[in-house]
């Protein structure tokens, strides 16, 4: 009795203790849909598999990352988690993952498309299996907009009769980063050469300037965050939005809308490409079973896996061969896949953190026309070494 | 002898004894694993040198072999083969349903590949070994088979322990008098022995040192006095352990954390000790010009203006509101009072986001009425000057609620006899508001506006939801900029808790003065 009282109490402050060690223990923090599909995911592979079963536990996100890196590397994590790509740089040099490539063949990768397995991998070794992944793409008011304009200078060129009507042709939160990254992207640019910041580049000079430009013709608003890029696109004040998969639910019912591919940049004929971020089923350094784990996360991101996750969460998911049937016609989930053959992966080094704020700050400057792109960004730069810097390691 | 002797004496030595038992068992079980782990690294050393010769391991091993060069696939250069070469034959390493024990070996041949050779510990937990060393084929790697055996705890000699112990403590409380303090000191100091082999000198020391202590204390009744003095507050103590407890973990403890991690460095994960380093880097400006908002000074003094705009605001419009509310032909003044403490009583942050979503540049109601007064649109956020302002009116709206509640109170005090015979001697309104009115606003809004300050010095809110800095972070505070060291700048913990202790000082520093300026006011009243 009283032994049972304590190991209860221990258990209320130990997330880890309902675990049985028979089992494989997967941490997520979905909800909704996507915890739907994942849960019937965890039934299957629990009705084939009586003697290794799945235990699914459900987290809230907010903390879920911190809650990851304290406990599996005091032993109470799990062994398996779904979780984006952005902290592999930290919990990788923290010990926090197990590294799975030793169990990927070609044959295995192939099931994935390139970009996707490539988002995962960090100092030449794979973390993780890619479960769905979201990037930006083009959102257009078919009442507004007949034909979305291919390239940027057909942007340019609609613009003014919109403009005239008191419409922003486009909308997105120009000094945001992430937003801001197809167009750098597009001009040839990049935030990130593995570890190292690559700022003041003359092609993220030409994003930049292409930013300013487009917010000096008006063509898009120049303060525009999420929330007011939403409520433009919903009142028809912007014909067109550059945003996630997220962005759907933020769209009233009647306004007649579809999802496309972002324009090609005309001065380099390249693709406005967005950061591919992916969420990617890991493993714990400390998986008590790693075969297991292995045959687990290979079991949860096979094709029909996929496929199911597509059909019953939306999930835009990065297995080709998953898109069959009344799948391969879903128009969102069409446009999206187009989408991906021009992403760019999120950088997933640790010294990306340190980037977000000081860029956003320079594309503040040069948008507002505060400072030239050239000044603001090379400002950027030198606060970027300054936080990089640390006493640690001088 | 009295039993009563004997009784304390044994209770004593039990209460202390208990402590010093954990101690050495603490170091007893530290000591017991550092030799298994150094066995361990032993065992797998020589096993990996036997399979670079090519011989086998005396010892078992989970697995041994020489592991060569990775091949990269052609699709993915992250995806990598190894071969591992045994006395068995070859075998590729890796696949869907490679066994785990090879995942070791390949593992192993990774951080040789980057580290050279290595012994080391498994970081899995299972307290197993892995080696490799050089050989011409590749690394030679071995992994042991399990945890090394492990010493018993010597139960026979704790027992025997415990009752020289007890004997020589009885001894002395039955020899009475000075005997009782040596007693208790000799039979404590015999922990000396196991902390000696299980600790080293030093713990030994400590006990020594302890026992001593506890002898002297037994000695002149000082423990007696404290179990006496225990017993007498029994309730009183228990009704304040419950509060105690919990100051202790949320006030104590993140406050001493706080202060000891402006000591670290914090670099992806890892904690490095610094000194004073980051105060260093922050009080010298770290190499940026005065007029960089990365420079600590211009931080500083943007907060210090932004304090001092505001308290002044707040004193200037609370005070304001609170006279015309007293004001005799002011109608449904309940009414009034109620909604000018609505700022107040709104959450902060709901009240900066809808300013925030005032100042916006295209559809914000600020360049609304500007533009319908025929005034050029302003974009607030792209100059320091009008980003500060926007910020400013939003404090102050959030600020002044409380200073007229003040306000109002002080007037409330003051006798309207003072006013009427201040009014029949023919003062004009002017000198009543100065003779009358603000010498008596004064002691109650000192310490309100040292409070005020405070909150101002440290108002997260509205600097992060309104202005978020901009531009170019100029708008800062000291508060949101620790914030942005330790969440935007690469998780450096470690200048955001030095930040943080800089901010406290600032404002202990300040708190002084203001309790000094208000007793003052105090020591003054008549």
């Amino acid at each position: 009795m009283i032994r049972g009282l304590a190991i209860a109490a221990l258990c209320a402050t130990a997330a880890a203790c309902g675990r049985s060690d028979a089992a494989v223990t997967v941490w997520h923090a979905y909800d909704k849909d996507e915890r739907v599909a994942i849960e019937a995911l965890a039934a299957d592979w629990n009705a084939s598999h009586p003697e290794r079963q799945v235990e699914l536990v459900a987290m809230p996100y907010d903390g879920f990352g911190d809650k990851l890196g304290s406990a599996i590397p005091n032993g109470n994590g799990p062994d398996l988690f779904l979780y984006s790509q952005d902290r592999l740089g930290d919990w990788t040099a923290a010990g926090v993952l197990e590294p799975i490539e030793f169990w990927i063949d070609d044959a295995t990768a192939a099931r994935y498309t390139p970009e996707a397995l490539a988002s995962l991998a960090y100092h030449d070794a794979l973390w993780g299996l890619p479960v769905a992944v979201k990037s930006l793409a083009l959102y257009v008011r078919t009442d507004l907009v007949a034909t979305p304009p291919r390239t940027t200078d057909e942007l340019l060129a609609m613009a003014p009769a919109l403009t005239a009507r008191g419409i922003f042709a486009l909308a997105y939160p120009v000094d945001d980063l992430y937003a801001h990254a197809p167009w750098l992207h597009g001009f040839g640019g990049r935030a990130m050469d593995g570890d190292t910041p690559t700022i003041a580049t003359a092609e993220a000079v030409a994003a930049a300037a292409f930013a300013r430009e487009l917010v000096q013709r008006k063509v898009v608003p120049a303060e525009a965050d999420a929330a007011l890029t939403a409520t433009l696109f919903a009142e028809g004040k912007a014909a067109m939005a550059i945003s996630g998969p997220w962005f759907i639910a933020d769209i009233p019912a009647g306004v007649p809308y579809t999802i496309t591919t972002l324009p090609t940049v005309s001065a380099t004929g390249l693709a406005a490409a967005p950061y591919l971020g992916t969420e990617g089923i890991l493993m714990s350094a400390r998986a008590r079973d790693k075969d297991a784990a292995i045959a687990v996360a290979l079991a949860f991101t096979s094709d029909a896996a996929a496929a199911l996750r597509a059909e019953r969460a939306g999930q835009v998911v990065p297995n080709p061969a998953a898109y069959r049937g009344a799948l391969a016609d879903a128009p969102r989930l069409a446009a999206f896949r187009r989408q991906l053959a021009h992403t760019v992966p999120m950088p997933v080094s640790p010294a990306m953190r340190a980037v977000w704020t000081p860029y956003k700050n320079a594309l503040g400057q040069v948008v507002s026309g505060a400072a030239s792109p050239a000044a603001a960004l090379e400002k950027a730069a030198a606060d970027i070494a300054t936080y990089a810097r640390t006493e640690g390691a001088r | 002898m009295k039993a009563g002797d004997l009784r304390r004496a044994l209770r004593d030595a039990l209460l202390v004894g208990a402590l010093l038992w954990i101690a050495v068992t603490a170091a007893f079980v530290r000591d017991r694993n550092k030799d298994a782990t150094q066995r361990a690294l032993r065992h797998a050393q020589a096993a990996a040198e036997l399979v670079a010769i090519g011989d086998t391991p005396p010892t078992p091993t989970a697995a041994a072999a020489i592991v060569g060069a990775p091949v990269a696939s052609k699709q993915h250069g992250f995806l990598r083969r190894r071969v591992a070469h045994t006395a068995a034959g070859e075998r590729p390493l890796g696949g869907p349903t490679a066994p785990a024990v090879d995942k070791l070996l390949y593992d192993a041949a990774g951080r040789y590949d980057k580290d050279g050779p290595f012994v080391a510990m498994l970081s899995d937990g299972s307290e197993r070994a892995v080696a490799a060393v050089a050989t011409a084929r590749g690394p030679a790697i071995a992994i042991t088979a399990g945890p090394e055996p492990r010493a018993p705890v010597p139960w026979l000699a704790v027992l025997g322990h415990l009752g020289l112990m007890l004997v020589l403590v009885g001894v002395g409380a039955v020899l009475g008098g000075r005997a009782r303090g040596v007693g208790v000191a000799l039979g404590l100091a015999t922990w000396a022995f196991p902390a000696y082999f299980a600790g080293g000198p030093g713990l030994a020391l400590a006990m020594l040192a302890v026992a001593a202590a506890a002898g002297w204390a037994h000695a002149t009744g000082a423990t007696d006095r404290a179990i006496a003095s225990v017993r007498a507050h029994k309730v009183a103590l228990s009704f304040l352990a419950p509060a105690g407890v919990a100051m202790i973990v949320l006030v104590v403890v993140p406050f001493a954390v706080g202060l000891a991690l402006g000591f670290y460095d914090h670099h992806h994960g890892r904690w490095t000790f610094v000194g004073l380093a980051n105060f260093k880097r922050i009080l010298t400006g770290d190499g940026h010009a005065l007029s960089d908002p990365l420079n600590f000074w211009f931080i500083l003094g943007v907060t210090l203006a932004w304090t001092f705009v505001n308290v002044m605001l707040h004193v200037l419009f609370g005070t304001l509101f609170a006279l015309i509310l007293r004001q005799p032909w002011l109608k449904a003044r309940g009414l009034w009072r109620v909604l000018l403490i609505v700022p107040w009583a709104v959450p902060n942050y709901i009240t900066a986001l809808i300013w925030k979503g005032m100042f916006a540049g295209e559809y914000g109601a600020v360049n609304s009425i500007l533009s319908g007064l025929g005034l050029d649109r302003v974009s607030w956020f792209s100059s320091w000057a009008t980003a500060f302002s926007a910020n400013v009116a939003t404090n102050t709206w959030l600020g002044f609620p409380f200073m007229m509640v003040v306000a109002l109170g002080a007037l409330e005090s003051i006798p309207k006899e003072l006013e009427e015979a201040a009014e029949v001697d023919g003062a004009s309104s002017w000198q009543r508001f100065k003779e009358i009115t603000l010498p008596h606003l004064k002691p109650a809004l000192g310490p309100a506006i040292v409070l005020g300050s405070i909150w101002t010095f440290n108002m997260f809110n509205v600097i992060a939801l309104v202005s978020g800095g901009k531009p170019g972070g100029s708008t800062d505070i000291l508060v949101t900029d620790a914030y942005r060291w330790a969440f935007e700048r690469g998780e450096q913990y470690g200048m955001a808790a030095a930040m943080g202790t800089i901010i406290f000082l600032l404002l202990l520093g300040w708190t002084l003065i203001g309790r000094g300026l208000t007793k003052g006011d105090e020591e003054a009243r008549p």
